[in-house]
């Protein structure tokens, strides 16, 4: 266990000494977050309601959502690809550590970055703008929030693992990571906007996928949106989602990791 | 028992040769052609426990390839590799915690961080005792004398000093077996002259096995009694560095101090010329003949000094590798 606290000093230590680089990354979020305030307000102008969200609701939903993105989609497991092209996985592969371990004491550090600072930068928003933000009501909500954000943070760690472990058998996942980046993840897990405004046949496609359970879900979840049956019933699946991507994850790196040529040198 | 033991050890690679230029990429899109490489092809070889041996073969000989294939990196297309008893490639932290695998020009310290910060990581990654971290980085630091650039972010350092702290981040849990691919590699002679101490130092009072992979014969001259050398992926000699001579070498060396100038065809006719300067001949003479050329030397010309010696072992090897890729 010592050894996965050390490494997350090692990544607090990189944040640190590029301080200008962080402040950068930190103000494209809140420019981010502002962007998308006022693009809904503006839709907000003249009507109420927008496809059954009232504006207080679209607003959480929109700012909860670069809230969850920063949570669960935020990773650094896209640089394997780079390290099983360049060689560089070689030096993990020859130490006594876990690999998925490892993995993951790196996204911690990031997500604990990102959730410290989005939390401060959506008050920030939410006082600026003055909107009324969406809290639950029901103290379980918090729960059944936790227990899927957790599960979507795992789903979509393993999720980003499979795919750059294609790099053992192609040169570039540039192309692959692309198309799962912008139309799978970004659409159909609801990260532009809440998917039950789609037609009733493409959400059902949708819901047969994996991705709405990393945005979509949890977000409904927040706002209290579905029944308790829904709920569990989401949460359920979100899980067995995890556990068939982990099981194909290990799958793929035997596979995989047999094909690794270790380049360089 | 031997440490390492390799049978029959065989690496294929698969390729696809693309044709140059924009053509050739749209053709490769359509129609690829595959070949295997074979990086190592059935080699065999065994290195008992505390040896130190040299492994050299020109550049593609498989070397790296098989110092990869037994720190497990790679899986072997076929035979078997045991390292210290492990399949390297089940790849078992037991096995992990008692081999390092150094390579000469890649780095495996945090590029953005002073080389103490990984020290501490791989002292945690690998379950060093505070104790143990302690003796072992004191001594090896004392040994390297790297004390002053321990702070300072690697990315920082120059070669030399960044080469001799991966050198300590890769001995922080004492492997007993040790694999070190081109160590002094863009080294001045200085920093060689220390790394190949360094290497001595710690084969001698770790007891660790050893295999050292280099391109500049003095490495190997002064680490190593035994060497394996190979060359397209075939084991070309295993033994004693000394046998290379006796084995590939059918010629001496004769160096010839004359006292008057003299007439190089007359030289030639001994056997192969290999420099003239002034009054000063180097020839090449097979061995079953040298007795007969220095009897002529004597009778022909009037001789200041005369030396025979064997051929020098790069020369040697070079001419090894030289033969074998015609």
């Amino acid at each position: 266990m010592k050894k996965y606290l050390q490494l997350l000093k090692l990544s607090f230590d990189l944040y640190t000494t590029y301080r200008f680089n962080f402040v950068l990354w930190r103000v494209r979020q809140f420019a981010f977050f502002a962007s998308l305030i006022f693009f809904w307000q503006a839709m907000y102008s003249n009507t109420t309601n927008v496809l059954g969200y009232n504006q207080s609701q679209m607003l959480t939903y929109v700012v909860g959502l670069a809230f969850l993105r920063s949570i669960i989609l935020a990773t650094r497991t896209s640089d394997i690809a780079s390290e099983i092209k360049e060689g560089t996985l070689s030096r993990f592969l020859l130490k006594p550590i876990g690999f998925y371990q490892y993995w993951a004491s790196l996204d911690t550090i990031d997500k604990i970055f990102n959730l410290g600072f989005s939390l401060i930068e959506i008050t920030v928003i939410v006082a600026l703008f003055n909107f009324s933000f969406y809290i639950p009501h029901e103290p379980m909500t918090f729960l059944y929030f936790g227990i899927i954000v957790i599960l979507a943070t795992v789903l979509h760690f393993f999720m980003s693992i499979i795919l750059s472990f294609f790099a053992f058998w192609t040169e570039d996942i540039w192309a692959a990571r692309w198309l799962f980046g912008i139309i799978f993840l970004e659409f159909f897990s609801g990260a532009f906007f809440p998917i039950d405004m789609l037609p009733v046949t493409v959400q059902n496609i949708i819901y047969a996928t994996p991705f709405p359970y990393l945005l979509f879900f949890p977000a409904k979840i927040w706002l209290e949106q579905l029944s308790v049956t829904q709920i569990i019933q989401s949460i359920v699946i979100c899980g067995l989602w995890t556990v068939a991507f982990a099981y194909m994850a290990n799958y793929i790196w035997a596979k995989g990791s047999k094909n690794y040529g270790a380049y360089g040198g | 028992m031997s440490a390492i033991q390799v049978k029959n050890l065989q690496k294929y690679y698969q390729v696809y040769k693309k044709e140059p230029g924009l053509k050739g990429s749209f053709k490769a899109i359509f129609n690829r052609r595959y070949e295997n490489v074979k990086a190592v092809d059935d080699i065999s070889f065994s290195i008992e426990a505390g040896e130190l041996i040299g492994f050299i073969g020109p550049n593609g000989a498989g070397k790296t390839t098989t110092l990869k294939t037994l720190s497990g990196l790679l899986h072997p297309t076929t035979g078997s590799v045991q390292v210290l008893g492990f399949k390297p490639f089940e790849r078992r932290d037991e096995f992990k915690k008692s081999i390092a695998l150094v390579m000469g020009q890649k780095n495996s310290l945090w590029w953005d961080l002073p080389p103490m910060e990984t020290f501490l990581l791989n002292k945690e990654i690998y379950d060093v005792s505070d104790n143990d971290f302690k003796k072992v980085s004191d001594e090896l630091i004392e040994l390297l004398d790297v004390q002053a650039i321990l702070h300072i972010q690697t990315k920082k350092l120059s070669l030399g000093q960044r080469m001799k702290c991966e050198l300590i981040a890769s001995l922080i849990h004492q492997p007993q077996v040790l694999f070190l691919d081109e160590p002094t590699i863009g080294l001045d002679v200085v920093m060689q002259k220390v790394m190949r101490d360094f290497i001595q130092e710690y084969n001698k009072r770790y007891k660790a096995t050893i295999i050292l992979t280099s391109h500049y014969m003095e490495d190997v001259k002064q680490l190593a009694k035994r060497v394996v050398v190979i060359d397209h992926g075939k084991l070309l000699f295993d033994g004693q560095l000394s046998e290379i001579v006796k084995k590939f070498a059918d010629y001496k060396v004769l160096t010839v101090d004359f006292n008057d100038t003299v007439d190089e065809k007359k030289i030639k006719a001994l056997g192969t010329l290999v420099s003239l300067q002034d009054r000063k001949a180097v020839i090449s003479v097979s061995k079953e003949k040298i007795a007969h050329a220095t009897e002529k030397l004597f009778k022909n010309f009037s001789v200041e000094d005369l030396t025979v010696e064997e051929p020098d072992i790069e020369d040697i090897i070079r001419q090894l590798f030289a033969r074998k890729k015609v």
